[in-house]
């Protein structure tokens, strides 16, 4: 796992690596992370564009706090080792491997990304890393994928190509998925990374994206891939925690703080010890509710 | 860097700019077109010249046809087309990007 | 954006459909034949919402719904995919011909406009243009001094009528361009009639043969494809071809004189000479010469192709100059095997 502090990963915006009008704008719609695709979005004759304008514009445009990702082409590309080092480079927080089926590839990946590191004079360790499932052999594998390096930051399902790899495709209910999703979310939580959702693509059926990214919130996922940013309040409006949970959650870190002025390493509230996940869900409330707008940083709530 | 062959990169769509280059024997030329060129004509210009620069390419005929695009898009623009025209693609020059 | 198969009956149904929707009405087999590749731009909804077509390195059958089009983006999307589509293979000049309102949106993605009228305008972009090719054609150190001519010429195969038209116009100007038509719908190749025409005029000191490239375009090349009558489009494209030359490629070489040979025969050549004579005065001076006659006939190019496909090559041999002749003796079996695979010997 490549990071202690839990960060927030509710939406995560895919942008077209050779679309300036898309990459320039990429940072005002508030998505938590901005993946930048040199893959399937760009065309085979476009792929040094792309990398070169997604390097360029890396160097240049602010992105506010959302954390950057890049998907790089695959390893059994051509592109895939100058694709690395260039975002190595450019200095990207994560890059995303599409295809992953093993802990080999992902391994491979860590040495090209270390090897780079030090080639460019970059910390070493600083790029993270995130593996894309998108095979039947890569849901089976998922757990030895998402344990394979610690630079890992979580795993992603990718549903078009694995459905197609299952001979069959998506359909509005997201049956097909159940398995894959469960795999993908069981291997990411007990490697301790996040998890992220497909993409949803019909933006016409908003019932249908609320209804599925509900459907993911309540099975546990960091949050969902999109493709269009009118997607990021939806997910964010799902991810939104309610007015109790919030409450509870300032109790939580109330007793926590008291625990601290009284040197008491022992936390407790209304006479019950509060132990270690509970602690932890209170902290990702309160940074929901933060992000939400809900609380300010104080943690006072906020009437909207 | 030599420009071997004519080479073209980006496109015309809002906040790109086409970019085309080909061999000179004269120096640097630059054939601009856009709306803002009165305001921001020589800027993008000077971006363009300063990556031609920075890669060593002494002679070119360049046409660029902007359509809005920011200075990082200008630069990202121009490196893909003098590598194309170079043939480097596939070996970029990692320390002039 | 994809690539558009025309060849899928249902794909071609509804490309076609769109087009017609839009004004474009030709989709004659000479026309379709002639295109390399397709695009397509599709909404979400699956229905294709822009094309775009390529032969050569000509955009041809480009057509844009604007109605879910923002400031015409599908346009620009649609022209630079082509042209990068074009770049793939290694094809950086490129010209289009359009209609007339369409003239300014080219022109706001770079294209230079050559020439126009009501009916159309063509225009061209990339990493030449006729400026350049004006500055390759060689010139004399005193050419502003001397009175130029031209003649623009297929030379399908050079004969003794061309001769003499050349003639005729080194005999009485200082110096002589004779452009030969640049296009690969002639049963002899661009090279080969180039060479013909330098070999047939060598004897002839103040004559310089060019090769007309794309702006001595033949008028039988011109796509008209979006006008609506053989003779408009007859009209329109002598009309640009004379504009072109009149406005892009004479004053750069102080051309002041034009020779034609007259036209008994061919209709259109006969409106094209015609057309010539209106739109290059006053700047240019047409000079149209009789046709040279041998054994009492008019000399045509035609009859020599004919003769060729007939194997009876000597009937003609007093129409050619020996250099043409000889070519002809040479390569005749090739010439013959031309016409055998579809090669057409008429028209032009």
């Amino acid at each position: 796992m490549a990071e202690n502090e839990e960060r927030l990963r509710r939406t995560m915006m895919f942008v077209p690596g050779n679309n300036p009008a898309m990459v320039k704008d990429a940072g005002i719609y508030g998505a938590d992370s901005i993946m930048f695709d040199l893959e399937d979005s760009v065309s085979l004759p476009e792929k040094d564009a792309a990398r070169v304008l997604v390097y360029e514009a890396l160097q240049t445009q602010d992105y506010g706090n959302a954390e950057l990702v890049v998907r790089v082409n695959g390893q059994d590309t051509p592109f895939y080792d100058n694709d690395v080092k260039a975002m190595v480079k450019a200095g990207i927080d994560v890059i995303r491997l599409p295809k992953a089926e093993s802990p080999e590839m992902v391994e491979k990946l860590d040495q090209d990304i270390a090897a780079a590191e030090k080639q460019f004079g970059r910390e070493a360790g600083s790029t993270h890393l995130m593996a894309a499932i998108e095979s039947a052999k890569g849901v089976l594998r998922a757990a030895d994928i998402a344990a394979s390096s610690d630079r890992m930051i979580g795993i992603a399902l990718s549903a078009e190509d694995y459905t197609t790899d299952m001979k069959t495709h998506r359909y509005p209910d997201g049956k097909e998925l159940e398995f894959a999703r469960n795999m993908v979310l069981h291997a990411a939580r007990a490697a301790g990374v996040a998890a992220f959702d497909t993409v949803f693509t019909n933006m016409d059926d908003t019932e249908g994206f609320y209804r599925e990214t509900e459907y993911i919130h309540q099975l546990g996922f960091d949050g969902k891939s999109l493709v269009n940013p009118r997607q990021i309040p939806m997910v964010n409006k799902v991810y939104e925690p309610k007015a109790a949970e919030i409450k509870n959650a300032k109790n939580v870190i109330n007793a926590i703080q008291e625990a601290k002025l009284k040197g008491s390493g022992v936390i407790s509230m209304n006479g019950q010890m509060v132990d270690r996940p509970v602690v932890l869900r209170a902290q990702r409330v309160m940074s929901l509710a933060k992000a939400s707008n809900l609380v300010d940083e104080e943690g006072n709530y906020l009437e909207k | 860097m030599e420009i071997k062959k004519t080479a073209i990169a980006g496109t015309l769509e809002s906040s790109d700019i086409q970019l085309t280059i080909s061999k000179a024997d004269n120096g640097i030329s630059i054939d601009l077109q856009s709306d803002v060129k009165k305001v921001f004509g020589d800027q993008i210009e000077s971006v363009i010249k300063d990556t031609l620069a920075k890669l060593d390419v002494k002679d070119a005929k360049v046409k660029a046809v902007d359509k809005g695009a920011l200075d990082c898009v200008i630069k990202a623009r121009t490196i893909a087309a003098i590598q194309r025209a170079a043939e480097t693609t596939d070996t970029p020059e990692w320390e002039v990007l | 954006m994809q690539l558009l198969n025309l060849k899928d009956h249902e794909v071609f149904r509804e490309w076609k459909e769109f087009l017609e929707s839009l004004g474009i009405s030709n989709f004659q087999e000479n026309e379709l034949a002639q295109i390399d590749s397709t695009l397509g731009m599709y909404n979400d909804a699956g229905s294709l919402v822009a094309t775009g077509s390529v032969a050569g390195n000509v955009l041809k059958y480009v057509g844009v719904c604007n109605k879910f089009s923002v400031h015409g983006s599908h346009f620009n999307t649609i022209i630079s995919s082509l042209m990068n589509l074009l770049a793939q293979n290694d094809i950086f000049h490129v010209f289009v011909f359009t209609k007339l309102k369409y003239s300014q949106s080219f022109q706001h993605i770079g294209f230079n406009e050559l020439a126009h009228t009501d009916l159309g305008a063509i225009l061209e972009t990339g990493d030449t243009d006729v400026k350049d090719y004006v500055h390759r054609i060689p010139q004399q150190p005193n050419q502003a001094d001397l009175q130029v001519a031209s003649i623009v010429m297929n030379a399908n195969p050079f004969t003794l009528g061309h001769r003499y038209l050349v003639e005729q116009a080194a005999a009485a100007n200082d110096l002589v361009y004779v452009f030969v038509v640049s296009d690969d719908v002639s049963l002899f190749s661009t090279t080969e009639r180039l060479a013909l025409v330098q070999a047939g005029t060598a004897d002839l000191s103040n004559v310089i043969v060019v090769n007309g490239g794309q702006y001595m375009v033949s008028y039988v090349t011109f796509p008209a494809y979006f006008l609506p009558t053989p003779d408009e489009a007859i009209t329109y494209q002598t009309t640009l071809d004379a504009r072109i030359f009149k406005n892009a490629i004479a004053p750069g070489l102080n051309i002041t004189q034009r020779y034609l040979g007259s036209e008994p025969f061919s209709r259109t050549t006969g409106i094209y000479n015609q057309v010539l004579q209106k739109e290059l005065a006053p700047a240019i001076t047409v000079h149209v010469v009789d046709r040279k006659q041998a054994s009492g006939q008019v000399i045509t190019a035609t009859q020599v192709r004919e003769a060729i496909a007939q194997n009876e090559i000597a009937t003609v041999q007093d129409f050619l100059p020996v250099t043409t002749y000889q070519f002809i003796q040479k390569h005749l079996t090739t010439l013959q095997a031309r016409i055998q695979k579809g090669m057409t010997i008429h028209g032009n």
